[in-house]
């Protein structure tokens, strides 16, 4: 029997729901301390003043942990993509999110851990905090981030540049041109399993990290490079999760973790409560679109431009990359041969958003295809037959220059339309994705296929 | 006051893959001494079933029963470099790694298969389990006596490592445009969302969900439903129910409970039809592209174009809460037209909100 094609068992099934698989809190370690943190009350606030020696008296108490604590405390996750680092790993003199760490304890039980906390004293100056991305450039908006209102290090440019064809004459030949604003919101990864780290110290030097991390390299990184330790001292245990949807890339518990157990010499585990699960892990992004496409009274779509602000929230965190994939998909399943598109990181004293599932690209498609609704109530067009009609092909050009090899869209939307009955005309049934010639390559489109963009561009062939 | 039905589409596209590529997935292939085999990947399963995946795609690639074949993920001192289970990659990358490693170590098999066969190793081919001379299928070995013969008489290990990496792809921060592709496949999707809208209580039922996925090859095709109708769920979430910050951009949230966030449950998850349909990548494991993030994008739009067909209402800030609902059938329904302009959402807009007029976001070419 062939295994590829087959409907085989999961590998892991049977011990996921019976309630044999072993995640990071199931595991249990004789004289492992526990953890709480202090984290952020405020928005946006100077930290005037940090004293953790009546925490780190406390009977019971093995180790309290703050920024002095962290070999390498400013790391950036994606510092090897050219994003330079923002945010520190515990907070230094400044809190910019409800929720940011600031200090860690280590305690026999968790709630001596948490009373410990309870008598760090801290003092803070609270400052005005900003959350509306659309203010950000606004000269009466408080500026909360050392780089200014936006992400600056798109090379030279303070956004994310897409640019093609002609652009203004696409939008002067156009019959009608079609504005809209897309606005999908925070949401929450919601693991069952929180985010949990257990860290042993072991006697020969190294540090066992069991971890429910959805990347066990790329974590160890990040913990190597606030400890500054090379990559053989460290060993991650994971490879299953109780959840990530794209949290779980944040190592959010692991590096803390580990300077305390380093201190304490003792093995620690830290389990977020669903509290700070719900209130100090990141979310998915809130993104705000705007579009404006020019488009002809019989159904092809001329150009795009689109604006595109992202909440990044306190730190950049993975956001320049989110935006840079967004950007590269703003076009959707459709060829759209002029376009101009920039895409702005914005800082908020929101928490950080990260990751999710579709990171980038589940706004844009909402945006995108929202809109191409629109345009066929506008325009008086069958939505489907729009889409058809504007569907990549094979040998089309996206707004990157990329030559596609294996469009399916037009192959997706006949099934789909198949499927639920939905009658086309003849024309539109027999499309396939092959590449464009009579009808489906209008003026508009012959550049993008046969001139300069594909010629001098070999599309990653 | 009444009950509506709508229907909207969304097509969408995914990419496979980190943006830009440059993120690898490594895996090592060993053959126990009767035969069986153990795949060491770095892949964590977060639920997408990588471990099974790799497995299928390690047992054909050798031409071994898939019981024969375990996986090993479990920490990074036996395992190599996966960059993570994220980028919708673990299929393609974390599969062609494992792919390219057990194809060296099929070559391993055939060597030493080759000097207890006396054939030489271009004229053998492994079918279920054992290698078999092309041609005369009644002269062949065990991989178990292969293994052992490894093993015992000529002292070696049967290995094979596989490395997947698609190289770093520049972009030009002018205008975008990249000179390799900047991802390993692309996959595509189209959603029919079919809905009923309550226009006095602003409740939105999404009551059926038709689904095709082009998945370029479904290597376990009930873990690519698992993947479709889980996604919906995120979708339904995201499109109707999910949000942190309900008076967004106000920093309230929610609430740390589940009892304070709506999230969808399996109540809530409609009638689903799923079709996948196979167009095969032609650098992917066995054709395949990718399924995992794609799944939740498609449902928003759709079902938000359902909301338009039966009711007449644009609700473009996700989710369409009830409220949202209400509030755009008590508003202006109608776009704004300005010369051959229309004009949709203007109290959202960048330029409505800023006291600036959105300078800064806008005429970025100076």
């Amino acid at each position: 029997m062939k295994a590829v094609g087959a409907r085989l068992p999961r590998y892991d099934g049977v011990a996921h729901v019976t309630g044999q698989t072993q995640y990071v809190d199931d595991i249990r370690i004789r004289g492992t301390l526990w953890t709480k943190a202090l984290r952020s009350p405020h928005h946006n606030a100077a930290i005037t003043r940090l004293d953790t020696s009546k925490a780190e008296a406390l009977p019971g108490v093995h180790a309290v942990v703050t920024h002095k604590d962290v070999p390498h405390n400013v790391y950036g996750h994606l510092e090897a993509l050219g994003i330079p680092a923002d945010e520190p790993l515990l907070a230094v003199d400044e809190v910019r999110y409800k929720g940011q760490p600031i200090a860690a304890v280590a305690a026999v039980d968790e709630d001596t851990a948490r009373e410990a906390v309870s008598l760090i004293e801290i003092e803070y100056e609270e400052r005005p905090a900003f959350f509306d991305i659309r203010k950000a450039m606004d000269p009466d908006s408080p500026q909360i981030h050392q780089w200014g209102p936006v992400y600056p290090h798109f090379g030279s440019y303070n956004h994310r540049r897409v640019r093609k064809g002609d652009i203004d004459a696409a939008f002067e030949q156009a019959d009608t041109i079609v504005e809209g604003v897309y606005r999908p919101q925070a949401i929450e990864h919601c693991p069952i399993e929180p985010q949990t780290a257990l860290v042993v110290p072991e006697a020969n030097g190294r540090l066992t990290i069991y971890s429910c991390t959805q990347a066990m390299y790329f974590s160890m990184g990040v913990v190597a490079a606030h400890l500054q330790w090379p990559l053989n001292k460290l060993k991650f245990v994971g490879g299953t999760v109780g959840g990530g949807f794209g949290g779980k890339v944040d190592t959010a518990s692991e590096t803390i973790s580990a300077l305390l157990a380093l201190k304490a010499k003792r093995p620690v585990k830290w389990r977020w409560t669903r509290e700070e699960e719900f209130l100090a892990s990141s979310t998915r992004a809130p993104w705000h679109m705007e579009l404006a496409d020019a488009v002809t009274s019989d159904g092809w779509i001329l150009g795009r431009r689109m604006t595109t602000l992202h909440d990044a929230g306190a730190y950049a965190r993975f956001s320049p990359y989110g935006v840079t994939k967004h950007a590269f998909h703003h076009t959707g399943a459709y060829t759209i041969p002029n376009v101009h598109f920039d895409g702005f990181v914005v800082f908020t004293n929101r928490v950080p958003t990260t990751a999710m599932r579709g990171f980038g690209v589940t706004s844009v498609s909402f945006a995108v295809e929202t809109h191409m609704n629109r345009i066929a109530e506008v325009l008086g067009i069958d939505p489907l037959q729009l889409r058809l009609k504007n569907a990549n092909r094979i040998g089309d050009t996206t707004p990157n220059r990329v030559v596609l090899k294996d469009p399916s869209t037009v192959p997706v939307v006949l099934a789909a339309a198949d499927r639920v009955g939905y009658d086309l005309p003849d024309e539109y049934k027999s499309m396939t994705n092959e590449r464009r010639s009579g009808d489906l390559l209008p003026p508009h489109l012959v550049d993008q296929l046969g001139g300069s963009d594909a010629s001098t561009n070999g599309g990653g062939r | 006051m009444a009950k509506h039905k709508g229907r909207g589409i969304a097509t969408i596209e995914y990419p496979t893959g980190m943006n830009q590529n440059g993120d690898p997935s490594q895996a090592w292939v060993k053959l126990k001494p009767d035969g069986r085999v153990d795949v060491f990947s770095g892949t964590v399963d977060i639920g997408q079933g990588s471990r099974t995946v790799h497995t299928q795609i390690v047992a054909d690639t050798l031409g071994v029963p898939f019981d024969w074949v375990t996986n090993d993920n479990t920490n990074t001192d036996s395992s190599a470099v996966c960059t993570g289970s994220f980028a919708s990659r673990g299929t393609f990358i974390g599969g062609n790694a494992v792919r390219f490693a057990a194809e060296q170590a099929r070559e391993r098999i055939l060597d030493i298969a080759s000097k207890e066969l006396e054939i030489a190793p271009g004229d053998l081919d492994i079918v279920e389990g054992e290698v078999v001379a092309k041609g005369a299928p009644d002269r062949k070995i065990g991989i178990p006596e292969v293994a052992a013969a490894a093993t015992w008489n000529y002292g070696e290990l049967i290995t094979g490592t596989g490395a997947a990496l698609k190289p770093y792809a520049d972009v030009s921060d002018d205008d975008g445009s990249v000179e390799i592709e900047p991802h390993s496949a692309i996959s595509y999707a189209a959603c029919v969302a079919e809905v009923e809208v309550d226009d006095e209580t602003g409740e939105v039922t999404v009551e059926r969900l038709i689904q095709v996925y082009d998945v370029g090859r479904a290597i376990n095709p009930t873990l690519v439903e698992g993947q479709i109708e889980g996604g919906a769920m995120m979708g339904l979430g995201l499109g109707l129910l999910e949000e942190a910050y309900p008076y967004y951009p106000a920093p309230d949230h929610r609430g740390g409970e589940f009892g304070a966030y709506l999230a969808p449950a399996l109540e809530d998850l409609p009638d689903v039809d799923n079709l996948i349909i196979e167009n095969p990548s032609e650098d992917g494991p066995f054709g395949a592209k990718a399924i995992g993030e794609m799944a939740n994008n498609a449902q928003p739009p759709a079902i938000v174009s359902a909301i338009y067909d039966a009711v007449g209402v644009w609700v473009t800030q996700m989710p369409a809460t009830p409220e949202r609902v209400l509030r755009a059938l008590d508003g202006e329904k109608e776009p704004r037209r300005e010369g051959k302009r229309v004009i949709f959402d203007d109290q959202l807009s960048i330029r409505t909100v800023s006291s600036a007029g959105g300078k800064g976001f806008f005429e970025t070419d100076g």
